[in-house]
């Protein structure tokens, strides 16, 4: 097993202690960016193919150089520490192990796209996370690595934390600046994007929190080393959360070339010796596979040779014994009870969704259903505002297909 | 900018959008939130179009040409999107008195029936006020009335959206009745109403088949 | 009949609308939910105080209440249970746990106890999968719960 990276710290050090972070490294990257360049950071970041770790897979160096090439001020960094997509859990294990590294990462960001404010948007229901950040926070002030001229440079920087308040949607970049704005929590169409006009309708760089952990990693040990680490095409570390009907759920670290069986087995195979009807891969927005589909590669692309997204990293698994219906009327509900009611497609598509499988599921579904479930599907993916939509048919439809439906 | 839609060329300034582009060739594309003095959300998704290379339709009332696009306003890929939208509009909600939908309806060949059976949503008639009568059971949550009493015409946020998802609903603080908000009664949210949810109170006693004099009657002294 | 707010409590409010009206909107959410960690549910009267300090339209601050599931316009329990019957925790037994608390309990799942004291909540995935079944007691966490220990989740009140 490789000697981890993203959770190299976590249960060894005291995560309310600057002290222990210091000791293992930390803030060392910070020292080492403000003596480069801001275009040399956003270079590097670049050259180590990082990619969105929040869902999206969208190149992180790219987004930053968008946002520090805007000639506007302020700018802003924001970190998308909503994590709420079913069966996700690995940003909350960062924040509560390691909260400096999420300091550290978004100080490195603002010095790079030159902005002096950052704000971290915790999920409502991580009151043990958003307090070890709030302390990290603080701390970090007290020792002049946030404030007015950190470490004795010319530049300054600062980080507040909001809370979430319940609301699934609101990890959508677009309505979680809604929300900090106090409103609604209600996604924006796009364009303009973020790194445009993103939070207060400055240029933005919104990153996931596990993204943001590779960053002080990527400065320290360069780009090279960094993809060293994992396939080609899917550069560095990445977490993944296994749950379900498993003997040892949690956070796994591995690149993205282990396959799903070596995944499920480093979380103790599955439960009571059972056989695995399907596994949900991305979360509610992600897509099941069949028992048949193991020795996929955990990659973008090896998983997209089976129809499934990476997504945020969460892979559930589903016994033998487990009523796919039940599974299927939750993900329904899920999407349902989360939409934000926007756009039309979404706002009534979920509904009749969950409605339609209700009724299939007690045996009373009506005649020309799956093609109702077709044009639903079809409908919310073309033509809904943001990503809940057009991922709200998509574990329903493999689902149904593994049930030979 | 030189954009080619449904295999027509044209020349539009920059910042047009798609929506505004398609009427210069006399192209309509059907629309239902879009109002032309309000501010457009793109929320019915009624005017998508298919714009060669983009992953997904783009609502025509918001995205701006760019040059060299070529769109498709009425492809079976649009048409679909179109049809369904409104299949599931009339499982919801009550579409009686929205003509210009029944004709968008007719052409697309929607089943008004085909999602039926579902949770519609549902509410008493408000009769709260003496000018207009709020019949959410035709509201289609185009978000023109929140708008026009807020910041795009009138600026007494009265109203709002309220709940989330397929309960969405045009609200008051806490459901308050209109007199004991903010409201003015200057009636902009009446005039852009599109389905009739909003009428004004004489027009609506008349429907009800109180006599015309009498409902002026009524409307100016109060009922009873 | 609602008690009449002690005046601590009311100076407490004060002091978080005067500490977030600089904000005005932007501050409209951390204020809403300090305010609630005292009044329990945002009730229009704490709401009208809200819209007076932020300069925020009262029928926007139903608006955003309603729109989030942690913000509540009605009256709640002291306690909040949240039971996670997302799909990991149902695979490990959900359904069961939120049985028993339906039975200890004696309400459905949406209500409060008929003394006021304890609200019964289903709530979609709390990020816990690793200890599912997962319960959350206002910010307490519990996990694996099994049915026979939820009565250890109750607090007497
Ligand atoms: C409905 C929805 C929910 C989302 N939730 C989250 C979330 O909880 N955390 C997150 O990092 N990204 C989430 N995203 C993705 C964000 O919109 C955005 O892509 C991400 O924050 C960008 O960061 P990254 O590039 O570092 O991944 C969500 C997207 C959608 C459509
Ligand atoms: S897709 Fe759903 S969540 Fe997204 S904007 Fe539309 S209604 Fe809201
Ligand atoms: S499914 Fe229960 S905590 Fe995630």
């Amino acid at each position: 097993m490789e000697t981890p990276i993203l959770l190299h710290r976590i249960s060894r050090i005291d995560p309310t202690c600057l002290a222990d972070y210091e000791a293992e490294g930390g803030f060392k990257a910070l020292r080492r960016a403000l003596m480069l360049r801001p275009e040399r950071i956003v270079e590097m970041v670049k050259a180590s193919g990082l990619v969105g770790r929040g869902g999206a897979a969208f190149p992180t160096g790219v987004k930053w150089e968008g946002a520090a090439r805007q000639p506007v001020a302020p700018k802003y960094v924001v970190c998308n520490a909503d994590e709420s997509e079913p069966g996700t859990f690995k940003d909350r294990v960062l924040m509560e192990g390691d909260p400096f590294a999420i300091v550290e990462a978004m100080t490195i960001c603002g010095y790079a796209i030159g902005a002096e404010k950052g704000y971290i948007y915790v999920r409502g229901e991580y009151p043990l996370a958003y307090t070890r950040l709030a302390h990290a926070v603080e701390e970090a002030r007290k020792a002049g690595y946030l404030g007015a001229s950190i470490l004795g440079s010319d530049f300054s920087f600062d980080i507040e934390l909001r809370r979430g308040a319940g609301a699934y949607v609101c990890g959508e970049e677009t309505a979680l600046f809604e929300s900090i704005e106090g409103k609604r929590g209600q996604p924006r169409q796009k364009p303009p994007f973020p790194t445009e006009a993103g939070l207060f309708g400055k240029p933005t760089v919104i990153n996931n929190v596990e993204t943001f952990a590779n960053i002080p990693w990527i400065v320290r040990n360069g780009p090279e080393w960094f993809r060293s680490i994992g396939p080609a095409g899917a550069p560095g570390p990445k977490l993944f959360c296994v749950s379900g009907a498993v003997n040892r759920p949690g956070v796994y670290e591995a690149p993205m070339s282990i396959t799903l069986r070596e995944l499920i087995e480093r979380a103790g195979g599955v439960k009571d010796g059972r056989r695995i009807q399907a596994v949900l891969v991305g979360g509610a927005a992600g897509a099941f596979v069949g028992p048949d589909a193991l020795d996929v590669e955990m990659s973008f692309e090896g998983l997209r040779q089976v129809g499934a997204p990476l997504g945020s990293g969460a892979v559930m698994v589903i016994d033998d014994r487990a009523d796919m219906w039940e599974v299927l009327l939750r993900i329904a509900r899920f999407f349902a009870h989360e939409s934000c009611g926007k756009c039309y497609p979404c706002q009534l598509g979920t509904q009749r969704q969950w409605e339609i499988l209700q009724r299939m599921r007690q045996g009373q579904g009506q005649p020309g259903d799956r093609a109702r479930l077709e044009d639903l599907w079809a409908t919310m993916i073309d033509a809904s505002i943001c990503g809940l939509g057009q991922t709200a048919g998509s574990a329903i439809r493999s689902g149904l297909a593994l049930m030979g439906g | 900018m030189r954009i080619t839609i449904d295999g027509q060329t044209i020349d539009v300034a920059p910042e047009t959008t798609i929506l505004e582009a398609a009427e210069q060739l006399g192209i309509h594309i059907p629309r239902l939130c879009y109002h032309p003095h309000l501010t457009a959300n793109a929320l019915c998704r009624l005017c998508v179009v298919e714009w060669e290379g983009a992953r997904t339709l783009v609502p025509a009332c918001v995205a701006r040409v760019r040059e060299g696009a070529v769109i498709h306003t009425n492809s079976e890929r649009v048409r679909r999107a179109r049809r369904t939208i409104l299949e599931l509009l009339y499982s919801a909600v009550d579409l009686s008195e929205a003509p210009e939908l029944a004709a968008y309806a007719e052409e697309l060949g929607v089943d008004p029936e085909r999602f039926a059976g579902g949770e519609r949503r549902e509410f008493p008639v408000f009769d709260d006020n003496a000018f207009y009568v709020r019949d959410y059971n035709k509201c289609v949550l185009c978000w023109r009335c929140v708008q026009a009493c807020a910041d795009d015409l009138q600026f007494t946020y009265a109203l709002t959206l309220s709940g989330r998802g397929f309960h969405t609903r045009v609200d008051t603080f806490f459901h308050a009745p209109m007199p004991e908000t903010t409201c003015v009664f200057c009636g902009n949210c009446v005039a852009v109403c599109p389905t009739d949810a909003l009428e004004a109170k004489v027009e609506f006693l008349v429907e009800e088949g109180v006599p015309v004099r009498e409902a002026i009657w009524q409307r100016r002294h109060g009922e009873g | 009949m609602p008690e009449p707010m002690p005046l601590v409590a009311r100076d407490a409010i004060a002091d978080i609308i005067t500490r977030w009206a600089p904000h005005g909107r932007a501050g409209l959410l951390p204020c809403l939910q300090e305010v609630q960690e005292i009044t329990g549910w945002l009730n229009p009267e704490v709401c009208k105080q809200v819209s007076d300090g932020l300069r925020v339209p009262l029928a926007d601050i139903y608006g955003v209440i309603s729109f989030y599931s942690l913000l509540y316009d009605r009256p709640v329990g002291q306690v909040i249970i949240r039971v996670c019957d997302d799909v990991p925790c149902y695979l490990n037994g959900s359904q069961d746990v939120l049985a028993a608390l339906e039975a200890r309990l004696d309400i459905r799942a949406g209500e409060t106890t008929p003394d006021g004291k304890v609200t019964l909540e289903v709530h979609p995935c709390l990020g816990r999968c690793e200890r599912a079944p997962f319960v959350m007691v206002n910010e307490e966490e519990h996990g694996p719960v099994t049915p026979d220990n939820v009565s250890a989740l109750i607090p007497d009140t």
